[in-house]
């Protein structure tokens, strides 16, 4: 399903980057990221924490110069004509840095001001952005007592105060409770729909991606792994994982009698891979095909562990992009085909 | 239909800026504008926190009290001082001034995020910075007024008429007060650590202490004349007094030049603490 707007008679390139490098000290945190994202495009950024979507982030919305490489937003560079830049983009970051002495009214009025807002355009635009986060009661309340989802939700209205072209979303729902999250998700399309704005997301959560963007790059240690619709990532992966949890004892007769269900066809062609606890098998159709799993285990003798069924995760994803599981520090290790090896702690934060 | 639609069109039509997709609501501002959205901010916000003004002017408030008290009449005595609370005054008034709470609200800026989400804006960035200098200037204008009210309550009277005398009194202050306070602006902007900008007054306490406060210099001797001597804060103390005990123009000059020399030094440092910042992110 298509999201392009069809309002543009042609496609351009809201945001372009090449080759961006970014260097801190010894650590090379971006390593040469390439991207094109289109104007009306939400194009997620999925990748754990430390893989240097931040930094990205960073360098699009000009806090930050690439060490080497390039970067536009609607064709400005990003350095050489940063205040053009910022005129035309909004950005929300993961931290919502706000001024917990002034109250929302004050925050969003002095924001606008920035932006060269005046008069009854200014304040239409303070009612509108508050209306489309839900914060009209708070508003005239101090930061310093909002809760934690509030001051997101302030953040991500003072950016859309100047109804900006180009909306960078950092982590917009992570550590948030689901209602505000599919509140956010909400809005976030409603700002497409509605503005026609390019929005560029980064996240940990491949749900996140899969409902929202239209295309997805997967980020890991400063490299672009992975490109395409949630939909091609998704099928790479597998629709389905089915854990299966095998003590060590039984994990080689289990390895055997999968592989014979699969070039039997009793189940489907996927990847079988090793993990801390037993196997991890990727199959489309889990829920179908773990029956058909379960019997044949059962009458080649092998007694399991839980078996679940589940959709991919971040994790799973990565596993097939990269070949390794996320640990909690966002390192990769790389597994081999069917034996054992430590993972992490799920989708790291 | 909105103001906004009305003059920019339907968002997501319009009349687009460089010919294609919707257009933005953002204009450019003039940087005296964007100074002014800065320096109303700081000012509101340190009006929201009455609770630091108190140790500023009680301090300052304390030892003119106490000094005043315990010497009065034997420093009137011993260094032939016609007045020792007026003596003491300007030194209380430069002390509060340089009491303010400099770069401690633009480091907590930096490190809570908000320097970040600024910067995001089309804001010129030296904006940030000096409208912080300005919301300081409010408070030193503020302490002093009190400071040389109470004075004048006590009968401390000022030379070449009480208008004239207070507000040179004043602006030298201000000069002075901004000037100290762009130490600890450029340590903030420096470090963006809120435990390195907040000791900055105390390493920088010994230069309001180094000077003339208690007698006069040509009664000193030995080492404390030579330091008190290479101390701008002494000419700038002389300077102050003179606007209550009589204009004497060479004390004033002197006062003038340590002061704008002085500051050059602080807002060099400030700029250059700044352009880093600025650079980096």
């Amino acid at each position: 399903m298509s999201h392009r707007s069809s309002r543009l008679d042609r496609m351009s390139v809201a945001i372009h980057a090449k080759d961006l490098v970014r260097r801190f000290d010894e650590v090379e945190a971006v390593r040469g990221v390439s991207l094109d994202v289109e104007e009306g495009e939400i194009y997620g950024f999925l990748g754990p924490n430390g893989a240097g979507k931040s930094t990205i982030v960073r360098i699009l919305t000009t806090l930050l110069e690439p060490t080497s490489g390039s970067g536009s937003v609607l064709g400005h560079d990003v350095v050489r004509e940063r205040t053009t830049v910022r005129r035309l983009i909004g950005v929300a970051l993961q931290e919502a840095g706000l001024d917990p002495k002034q109250t929302g009214r004050e925050l969003l009025t002095l924001q606008a001001r920035l932006y060269g807002l005046r008069g009854s355009v200014l304040s239409e635009q303070i009612q509108e952005v508050t209306e489309l986060v839900g914060l009209a009661d708070a508003l005239d309340r101090r930061i310093q007592g909002y809760s934690g989802g509030m001051k997101r939700r302030l953040d991500l209205a003072s950016s859309l105060l100047h109804r900006p072209r180009v909306l960078f979303l950092d982590e917009p729902t992570t550590g948030l409770d689901p209602t505000s999250r599919t509140l956010i998700w909400e809005r976030v399309r409603q700002l497409r729909e509605q503005f026609g704005a390019t929005i560029f997301l980064t996240t940990q959560y491949l749900e996140e991606a899969d409902h929202l963007a239209d295309r997805v790059a997967i980020i890991n240690r400063g490299l672009i792994v992975r490109e395409g619709t949630p939909a091609a990532l998704k099928a790479e992966v597998g629709a389905d994982v089915i854990d299966i949890s095998v003590s060590d004892h039984e994990s080689g007769a289990a390895r055997v009698a999968i592989r014979e269900m699969q070039s039997s066809g009793e189940l489907p062609e996927g990847e079988l891979r090793g993990t801390e606890s037993g196997y991890t098998l990727f199959v489309p159709d889990g829920a179908s095909n773990i029956a058909a799993l379960v019997r044949g285990l059962d009458r080649a003798g092998v007694s399991t562990g839980p078996i679940s069924v589940s959709r991919p995760s971040l994790d799973d994803v990565f596993l097939a992009a990269t070949g390794g599981r996320l640990q909690a520090s966002g390192e990769t290790q790389p597994s081999q085909d069917g034996q054992r090896v430590p993972t992490g702690q799920g989708a790291g934060r | 239909m909105t103001a906004a639609t009305e003059r920019f069109g339907e968002p997501g039509r319009g009349g687009p800026i460089d010919g294609s997709g919707p257009r933005t609501l953002a204009a450019p501002t003039g940087y005296l504008s964007d100074v002014a959205a800065m320096a109303g901010r700081s000012i509101r916000g340190l009006l929201r926190e009455p609770e630091s003004f108190i140790p500023a002017l009680i301090i300052p408030l304390f030892f003119f009290v106490v000094q005043v008290g315990a010497l009065g009449k034997v420093a009137e005595r011993a260094f032939g001082i016609s007045n020792y609370a007026a003596f003491q005054l300007p030194v209380a008034v430069l002390f509060a001034a340089a009491n303010t709470s400099g770069g401690n609200a633009l480091v907590l800026d930096i490190a809570n995020g908000y320097w970040d989400k600024l910067s995001l804006t089309p804001v010129h960035r030296s904006a940030l910075v000096i409208g912080a200098l300005i919301g300081e200037m409010f408070a030193v204008v503020g302490y002093s007024i009190l400071l040389i009210g109470f004075g004048f309550v006590i009968g401390v009277r000022f030379a070449g008429g009480e208008v004239l005398g207070a507000v040179g009194l004043l602006g030298l202050t201000v000069l002075f007060g901004v000037g100290f306070a762009a130490i600890s602006v450029a340590v903030a902007l420096a470090t963006g650590s809120v435990r390195a900008t907040q000791t900055t007054f105390v390493i920088f306490f010994p230069l309001l202490f180094l000077t003339p406060g208690t007698l006069p210099r040509d009664q000193m001797t030995g080492w404390f004349k030579t330091a008190v001597a290479i101390n701008p804060v002494t000419y700038i103390l002389e300077a102050a007094r003179s606007f209550i005990f009589g204009f004497n123009g060479p004390v004033l000059l002197k006062g003038l030049a340590a002061c704008v020399g002085f500051c050059a030094v602080t807002f060099v440092l400030t700029a250059l603490a700044f352009r880093r910042r600025a650079k980096m992110g």
